[in-house]
């Protein structure tokens, strides 16, 4: 990691909590909101690594537990394991078009907010596993696979890195 | 080699972060209330105060402009039906206008409005909790103006649900219709008591151990029971009966609530400075 990019990672966390509480949190379809702080973990794992995944995801899942009332440091948990597991399968990948992360994202996202439910209710909040569980899953994956080109940029740009030399052009 | 090598260290750091999340889980679970985590939990909200604060300033008319987008063909139908009623009140109003003040009279009589001369705190909502599973918002009062967990926060049309977490300067409200939410309630006519349950954002809210005998009519208005021991002060209006419907040898009545507040665009709420029976 550059000094540049320990310092835009944590701006990139902060600002995305930020994006995450005042805009996205208004901004839902069917009481359902886009899991930025999710997102961060996915793009951290395309655009970084495994290790790297990990980190953010597990930075991102803190900053977001601090505003919740799900157990502290269930988000983390899951996005750290989101974001290791991003950067596994995408290593593997050499010259990719631009719907790999979207659909990524997608894939990701909803393995995420399934994983969250799930440990979740092994924790002690039953509260999750609700019926509408498959749709809020849908719409949430929906809108961070429109958020995954940008999200990815950004995290590129954060890792201080060229976002088209793994071919991750979005 | 030198690949395996590199898995095995991203394995390991992987292993670690989540050692560490569950060790935090665990001690959330243990330390209850006042531990290092709450304090830790609280001084992040409390110092995210200011920046959540402006950040609904400048965002507030986004989250009005989506909600008029997803909500276009309601607020067509909405609109109509609105006008409609404005022709029938403005008819009304004229007659109505001695009734009120007699209303008024007798209310100051018989002191009938909901939470009489019980302290309270105004306050305003600051965000929506960033969560597709829990239904809280934020208010931007906090222990520093004795706002407590478990205080009933209630907007003037009636129930909003209660204080959750409180750090110095923010308090988290959970809402009637979150999942995790249980209201004792009065039937008005027939003064029955029965448990409501949240069913998730805009969802109506199921009522349990409604007796097959009672009677419940559709629009009937219901209020917080406030029996001993309660988590509400009684009389507090929570919604009107959408439905009942009794089920062939069933023990218990299908009884469904529509919340009196609108809970896509609540701005201003009170917190009532209630806690418990006295």
């Amino acid at each position: 990691m550059t000094a540049d990019a320990r310092f835009r990672v944590p701006l990139v966390i902060l600002t995305a909590l930020i994006v995450d509480m005042s805009v996205l949190s208004r901004v839902r379809v069917a009481g359902t909101m886009a899991d930025l702080m999710l997102l961060l973990a996915v793009a951290a794992g395309i655009t970084g690594g495994p290790s790297r995944g990990a980190v953010v995801g597990f930075t991102a899942g803190i900053a977001v537990d601090l505003f919740l009332q799900t157990p502290f440091g269930l988000s983390a948990l899951v996005f750290s394991i989101v974001g290791y597991g991003v950067g596994t399968a995408e290593s593997g990948i050499l010259r990719a078009s631009w719907w790999i992360p979207v659909l990524t994202a997608f894939v990701a996202s909803a393995a995420g907010e399934l994983a969250f439910a799930v440990i979740g209710s092994v924790v002690g909040d039953s509260q999750l596993l609700t019926g509408r569980l498959w749709l809020i899953i849908f719409i949430a994956a929906s809108m961070n696979a429109l958020l995954a080109p940008l999200t990815v940029r950004t995290m590129a740009w954060a890792f201080d890195r060229d976002p088209t030399r793994r071919g991750y052009v979005v | 080699m030198a690949v395996y090598r590199r898995s095995r260290r991203h394995r390991f750091l992987l292993v670690l972060l989540v050692l560490s999340s569950i060790t935090v889980i665990t001690l959330d679970f243990r330390g209850q209330s006042g531990g290092l985590l709450d304090s830790v939990r609280n001084s992040a909200r409390d110092a995210f105060a200011p920046v959540q604060s402006a950040a609904d300033r400048v965002f507030n008319p986004v989250g009005d402009f989506f909600g008029g987008v997803t909500r276009y063909g309601s607020l067509k139908a909405e609109n109509a039906r609105l006008r409609d009623q404005l022709s029938e009140a403005r008819g009304e109003s004229l007659r109505q206008a001695g009734a009120e003040r007699e209303l008024e009279n007798l209310r100051a009589l018989q002191d009938l409005a909901f939470a009489p001369g019980m302290a309270a705190e105004s306050a305003r909502v600051v965000s929506t909790g960033p969560s597709n599973f829990q239904l809280t918002v934020t208010i931007d009062k906090g222990s520093d103006q004795k706002v407590d967990k478990g205080m009933p926060v209630v907007t003037g049309a009636g129930l909003v649900g209660r204080v959750v977490d409180v750090s110095r300067s923010r308090a988290t409200v959970t809402l009637v219709t979150d999942r995790s939410s249980n209201v004792g309630i009065r039937f008005q006519s027939s003064g029955s008591l029965a448990i409501a349950r949240g069913a998730g954002a805009g969802r109506p809210l199921p009522v349990d151990l409604v007796d097959v005998n009672t009677p419940v009519a559709p629009g009937e208005a219901v209020v917080t029971s406030g029996l001993q021991d309660s988590v509400f002060p009684p009389d507090i209006p929570v919604g009107r009966v959408r439905a009942s419907k009794v089920q062939a040898g069933a023990l218990s009545q299908d009884v469904t609530i529509d919340p009196v507040v609108d809970f896509t665009r609540i701005e201003f709420v009170k917190v009532l400075l209630w806690k418990g029976q006295p």
